[in-house]
């Protein structure tokens, strides 16, 4: 895994997604703070910070896959191309085959590995015969790097994989619909090293394709995968900016005690 | 001795037990308990242990025998003519051990018995006044087979005291000449344990052993006098007092099996649904009150549900779908029993189903709701099939509780055996005709009694088919979640 820190630069790309004063609420619970942030097209974009800081909270908010949890609130704007995803006009089910979401924990559907990734597809109406979607699947279990490994027992229960294996093929099916933002939550953390270094090479793979966002608690692996970083702390947003500066020369002292170490 | 007082003797002896087991285990370390390998109290446990499960064991050993023993050697005491023609020894039998009993009662009750004994009309007068009927006079070899039969009983029980109390002694002595310093007495009382618990579920085994055992003893008595392929093969099910009846199985199996199939197929959907409803869009209060509440259709007596059956549903039925569609005009159908049955089942499906839906964990669900996917099409595609090894298990414990309900058949579907389609004819079931050839006037051993045996045998084995096929839907549909 090559270290990216000093030789990331980030271009000036479209932004996908930008949220302007997001604030989350569970119940009483004022867990995001006036959050400011621009994902940016085909960009790894890192969301560190310690535990409990409201990084992943955030990170569903951008899916709204926080719509199920009854006492939460979002308020603020965040828009996708300029549209307010909170806008009652739009559909969360149609925004979330729009934004993919890949899970801490590999959560293959108890089903074949075949129809694991023709799922999204299916549901969605994105092909029109069985040779399109045939196609889909092997292009996006390629793409998750799992091809070789599974081509031959497509028919197994996805359950039956190894951890890692399982983690991939959850990737290919959240890039099965063709998503524009692909929102990763820890996606490593349930993963031994080598399963770790193979999911970090695809997520730098597939940055050509699509905007993708991950939260981490590892800030080695911020550093190898994102061009850009947002530290969180408590649920504000501490600082954001490109990966190189942040771990390199950080303008908060905050970010700077928890990439020593001394918070977090 | 009777059975009261030794059991507390024993009893004692294993409190003696105790006391005694602790202090010579102490005493053995002049008091300084640190080099005992258990504390103190595992000695007297383990004594008092020794000392009263076996000889409890044995009482209990000993009193399932006892009967098989002493009713054989008073048996061979009655003369042969004795036996009145058409009537088995087992009736005999009876009245001796009804006479042993009375005479022990007058006995007790401060009367001479010597001359009652002397002419068997007067016992039998006083015998009556004991609350004791008998049919006729005791013979006199009815008479000597009943002292027999106590004498027996009372060498049998002083000969337990003996031993029983022989056991308990050894246990207890065997038990302290085994303490010593080293003695792990801590482990052994954890083996007696394991031991004890492994007892209990044999219990539950063996009572299953037990009940098919008698069901297989008397059914092979019925096949000896009835042909077994008019009972497999046979349509008709015609049972005569006199004799000569047809008994075949299939008008009953098939009344069982259209019920059952009636009741699921309202059951299921219903209880699905309202599991799904309760699992994934009821909020948390709602839930509440809603669960329980479905649930308290399990606790009607199924009586009741009769009841609904026999002047709500089966009258509702009749007037407004079978008369109007010419399909007959009985109020007992096949149909009425079917509903009321089903809404008797939905509990067992929805509150399994809900609880199994439940444990299915989130992260599926996140992961189909992120793609894209709608809560119903998440359900359908990922929260039932993962679901559906719980699922099939609800649903057979519904259609076993189905299969084997019997009141709201006689009440909703009547008594008459036919093998027909239309859903709004009078039909039985298995369990119904168990209860009524049981509860005939018929004697017990002809075929006529004896059929309700190999039904419920027939029954047994339709559940028991019904239970592997569901394990084997679980084994092959399971899925393994952390």
């Amino acid at each position: 895994m090559k270290d990216q820190r000093l030789e990331t630069r980030v271009d000036t790309q479209t932004i996908k997604i930008e949220a302007r004063k997001a604030q989350v609420y569970y119940g009483t619970n004022h867990a995001i703070k006036d959050v400011d942030v621009d994902i940016l097209d085909k960009t790894v974009t890192a969301f560190i910070g310690p535990s409990g800081c409201g990084k992943s909270t955030f990170l569903r908010c951008l899916n709204r896959m926080n719509d199920t949890i009854p006492s939460c609130r979002v308020e603020g704007r965040i828009t996708l191309e300029g549209e307010d995803i909170y806008d009652p006009r739009v559909d969360p089910v149609q925004l979330r085959a729009r934004i993919g979401m890949v899970f801490q924990k590999p959560n293959p559907f108890p089903k074949s590995i075949y129809d694991n990734v023709a799922y999204g597809p299916k549901i969605h109406g994105l092909t029109r015969n069985k040779a399109e979607l045939d196609e889909v699947v092997e292009s996006c279990l390629r793409k998750a790097a799992l091809w070789n490994e599974v081509k031959d027992r497509l028919a197994a229960p996805g359950t039956g994989l190894s951890g890692g294996q399982q983690q991939r093929l959850c990737i290919a099916r959240a890039i099965a619909t063709s998503p524009e933002v692909l929102l990763m939550d820890e996606p490593c953390s349930a993963l031994d090293p080598i399963a770790t270094a193979q999911v970090e090479e695809l997520i730098d793979e597939l940055r050509s394709q699509f905007s993708v966002v991950i939260v981490t608690h590892s800030m080695q692996q911020a550093a190898r995968v994102s061009q850009r970083t947002a530290f969180f702390h408590l649920g504000n947003l501490v600082e954001f900016g490109e990966t190189g500066q942040i771990f390199t020369n950080p303008r908060d002292p905050r970010t700077e005690s928890y990439i020593s170490g001394r918070i977090g | 001795m009777s059975l009261g007082p030794l059991t507390l003797i024993i009893l004692a002896l294993g409190l003696a037990g105790y006391l005694i087991g602790r202090r010579r285990a102490i005493a053995q370390v002049a008091g300084d308990i640190r080099k005992l390998h258990s504390l103190p109290p595992f000695y007297g446990r383990i004594t008092a242990l020794l000392t009263v499960v076996p000889a409890l064991f044995l009482i209990a050993a000993w009193l399932l025998a006892e009967p098989a023993f002493i009713e054989t050697k008073a048996l061979s005491l009655i003369a042969a003519e004795d036996i009145p023609a058409g009537k088995s020894a087992a009736l005999v039998m009876a009245d001796v051990r009804r006479v042993a009993d009375g005479v022990a009662r007058l006995q007790d009750s401060g009367i001479e018995i010597a001359p009652l004994l002397a002419s068997p009309s007067a016992l039998k007068t006083a015998l009556n006044g004991a609350a004791i009927v008998l049919e006729t006079e005791p013979t006199v070899s009815t008479l000597a087979a009943a002292a027999a039969l106590r004498d027996a009983l009372a060498s049998s029980r002083f000969a337990l005291s003996i031993v029983a109390l022989l056991l308990a002694a050894l246990g207890l002595g065997f038990a302290l000449s085994r303490i010593t310093p080293e003695y792990r007495a801590r482990n052994a009382t954890e083996r007696f344990a394991m031991w004890l618990l492994v007892a209990s579920s044999l219990v539950a085994v063996l009572t299953t052993v037990g009940i098919v055992g008698s069901l297989l003893f008397e059914t092979i008595h019925f096949f000896q006098i009835y042909p077994a392929a008019d009972f497999f093969f046979s349509t008709e099910w015609n049972p005569q007092f006199r004799g000569g009846s047809s008994l075949g199985l299939w008008p009953l199996v098939w009344g069982t099996l259209y019920v059952s199939a009636i009741a699921l197929v309202v059951a299921v959907p219903i209880g699905l649904m309202s599991a799904i409803y309760l699992a994934e869009y009821a909020s948390r209060t709602t839930r509440s009150w809603v669960k329980p509440a479905i649930e308290i259709l399990a606790g009607i007596p199924t009586i009741v549900y009769g009841l609904f059956a026999l002047i709500t549903v089966g009258p509702l039925l009749r007037d407004y779908f079978a008369a109007p569609l010419g399909l007959g005009n009985s109020s007992s159908s096949v149909m009425t029993a079917g509903l009321v049955m089903g809404i008797m089942v939905i509990p067992f499906v929805s509150s399994l189903s809900d609880d199994i839906i439940n444990a299915v964990p989130q992260s599926l669900r996140d992961g189909s709701l992120g793609i894209g996917a709608t809560p119903s099409e998440t359900i359908r595609q990922v929260v039932i099939p993962a679901a559906l090894p719980g699922i099939v298990g609800a649903v057979l414990l519904a259609a076993s509780r189905a299969i084997g309900e019997t009141m709201i058949v006689v009440m909703g579907a009547g008594a008459a055996a036919k093998l027909s389609l239309n859903p709004f004819e009078a039909m039985t079931t298995v369990t119904v005709k168990i209860v009524s050839q049981l509860t005939g006037d018929t004697e017990f051993a002809s075929p006529e009694t004896l059929v309700a045996f190999a039904l419920g045998l027939t029954l047994f084995t339709l559940t028991l088919a019904l239970n592997i096929l569901a394990l084997i839907i679980v084994r092959k549909y399971r899925e393994q979640y952390e």
